[in-house]
């Protein structure tokens, strides 16, 4: 265990030390975080009106609202992006048959290779919801952050499922990943990002039920704008582990498949 | 448990063919019906050098890979220290240092010890151990220079020589190495095997299985040849006998013998 845990810091040690070279770029994605956030204020202050607040499930600002339905996405996009992309830039730089032949075992080198994209993207939110709070009110008196930081390491538990999954399509079939698309694409219409699911026809909430990403913001919502505690948003919490429980051996179960095929067929360094 | 740093026996392999278009999408599960290895067995002694010389696609690389745990056999048996390597893979890979002869497989915008301490660090060294050995062998390869410079800014003899030193990092028992020399020049290419002549091979306990279609590599190198032709073991026996028995004057002249057909093999001759 100690072991696994020293290993999965190499991992983030490596991804930091690669970063530190890119030094900009954080600078950059701040200013860009910064422009994305003035949009999201100016499209609410546009649609703003009492009705829209009525329907929103914390009776809130649509813009508040909505910031966190979109770095939400941005949680999906990383989850789903991670694994494929850091199997993908592995083969391509070699060292991907590197990795394999060294005493680390797959789901560390996995894992390993996600931590970092994950922190980054966290703080990625967290910068989005910083200007948010200092420059365009968005409330964040109430927030519980115990609450938060559970709603945040369920989603990414459940969600890392599904990056999993994903790399193992791109092992197997080198390019494109229908699956992600499909499910940013649901989740687009289909998990609460920008509008509630309670407006959609019966079945697509039927859908949105089945989607994480709507369990995911629910929880993120109640903890960070009305201020729910744990108790208070276990429901949701609940879902998403239960997603993880039977995401994260299956992803896995299936990757190890595809690794085998792709070491049986031969294609494991092919693009 | 084989007294062998190396034992392959009966060692087969098959790949599906090559589909491209929207077949390309039934590859992963199609049957293997394209042979690279056809019943392969030889073993390679404790400390020992022993070269797979063939042309391109006689099915070194696939051995070596199969051996790395990189590539599964459909059929035979392959063990390194006694470990098999589809039955205990991970065992095998602490045996085994491997180098794939090109100069790719580094984080480019790392340093050289950046690089090393990050993999040494995978196979299980302490910090303190993995800077250590660093340290070693960074003096025995000379180096000293390139490890605080990002990889991307060394040359290829020193990526190579790089990459050699992440090999022997653990001090494993076997060097798998494919076409070391594949990406040098010529003189580079000489220094490498003259290095890995005097600096990995001199201790006597590091047991050596390079492929390689260079002669000069081979004849320098090897303790004794395997004369691989499309997925067939042709011969396998130190350079004086193979001679003898094929009554070649020389290795090139001796494989052209075994195998009836003039080889792809590079003859390139630099200073040794």
């Amino acid at each position: 265990m100690i072991r696994s845990l020293r290993e999965l810091w190499i991992f983030f040690w490596r991804d930091l030390s690669i970063a530190r070279t890119y030094r900009t770029v954080f600078v950059l994605e701040a200013v860009e975080a910064l422009f994305g956030v003035a949009m999201f204020f100016y499209v609410a202050r546009f649609v703003d009106s009492p009705q829209l607040r009525h329907a929103l499930p914390q009776a809130g600002s649509y813009f508040a609202f909505s910031l966190i339905g979109f770095v939400f996405l941005d949680y999906l996009n990383a989850a789903m992006d991670t694994f494929d992309h850091s199997l993908t830039e592995a083969r391509d730089t070699g060292t991907l048959e590197h990795l394999l032949v060294t005493q680390t075992s797959l789901p560390v080198i996995l894992a390993g290779s996600a931590i970092y994209p994950f922190v980054i993207t966290t703080l990625r939110i967290a910068v989005y919801i910083a200007w948010g709070a200092v420059l365009f009110g968005f409330p964040l008196r109430d927030a519980n952050w115990l609450a938060v930081a559970a709603a945040l390491l369920a989603t990414l538990l459940a969600f890392s499922g599904l990056g999993i999954l994903s790399a193992s399509y791109v092992l197997l079939f080198k390019r494109g990943n229908p699956a992600k698309w499909f499910l940013l694409g649901v989740s687009s219409v289909a998990g609460g990002m920008l509008f509630p699911v309670s407006i959609l026809p019966d079945w697509l909430q039927l859908v949105a039920r089945l989607n994480p990403v709507t369990y995911a913001l629910d929880a993120m919502r109640a903890a960070l704008l009305s201020g729910a505690d744990i108790h208070a948003v276990w429901r949701p919490l609940l879902v998403l582990l239960l997603f993880a429980a039977v995401l994260l051996p299956l992803s896995m179960a299936v990757f190890a498949w595809a690794l085998r095929r792709t070491k049986t067929t031969g294609t494991l360094m092919h693009r | 448990m084989s007294e062998a740093a190396i034992h392959v026996a009966n060692l087969e392999k098959s790949f599906p063919p090559a589909r491209s278009g929207w077949r390309a999408f039934l590859q992963p599960f199609e049957k293997p019906t394209v042979i690279a290895l056809a019943g392969i067995s030889f073993e390679v002694r404790p400390g020992e050098a022993l070269a797979l010389l063939g042309a391109n696609g006689a099915g070194k690389s696939t051995l070596l890979r199969i051996l790395a745990t990189l590539l599964l056999p459909t059929g035979g048996r392959a063990q390194i220290a006694g470990h098999d390597a589809v039955l205990d893979p991970s065992a095998v890979r602490r045996q085994l240092g491997y180098h794939a002869g090109s100069d790719i497989g580094f984080y480019s915008r790392l340093t050289g010890r950046e690089n090393l301490r990050f993999f040494g660090r995978l196979n299980h060294l302490s910090s303190a151990v993995a800077a250590q050995r660093i340290a070693h062998l960074a003096q025995q390869f000379h180096l000293e220079e390139a490890l605080d410079r990002q990889v991307r800014t060394l040359s290829s003899g020193t990526v190579q020589r790089l990459s050699l030193a992440r090999a022997l990092l653990h001090e494993p028992r076997v060097l798998l190495l494919d076409e070391p020399t594949r990406s040098l020049d010529a003189i580079a290419a000489s220094e490498f095997r003259r290095f890995l002549k005097s600096e990995v091979l001199r201790n006597g306990e590091t047991s050596l299985l390079f492929a390689s279609h260079t002669l000069p590599e081979v004849e320098v190198l090897a303790d004794r040849i395997a004369v691989i032709d499309a997925g067939r073991l042709l011969a396998c026996d130190t350079l004086a006998a193979l001679k003898r028995t094929t009554g070649a004057a020389t290795l090139e002249d001796a494989f052209m013998r075994l195998t009836g057909r003039a080889p792809q093999l590079t003859l390139e001759e630099a200073p040794e």
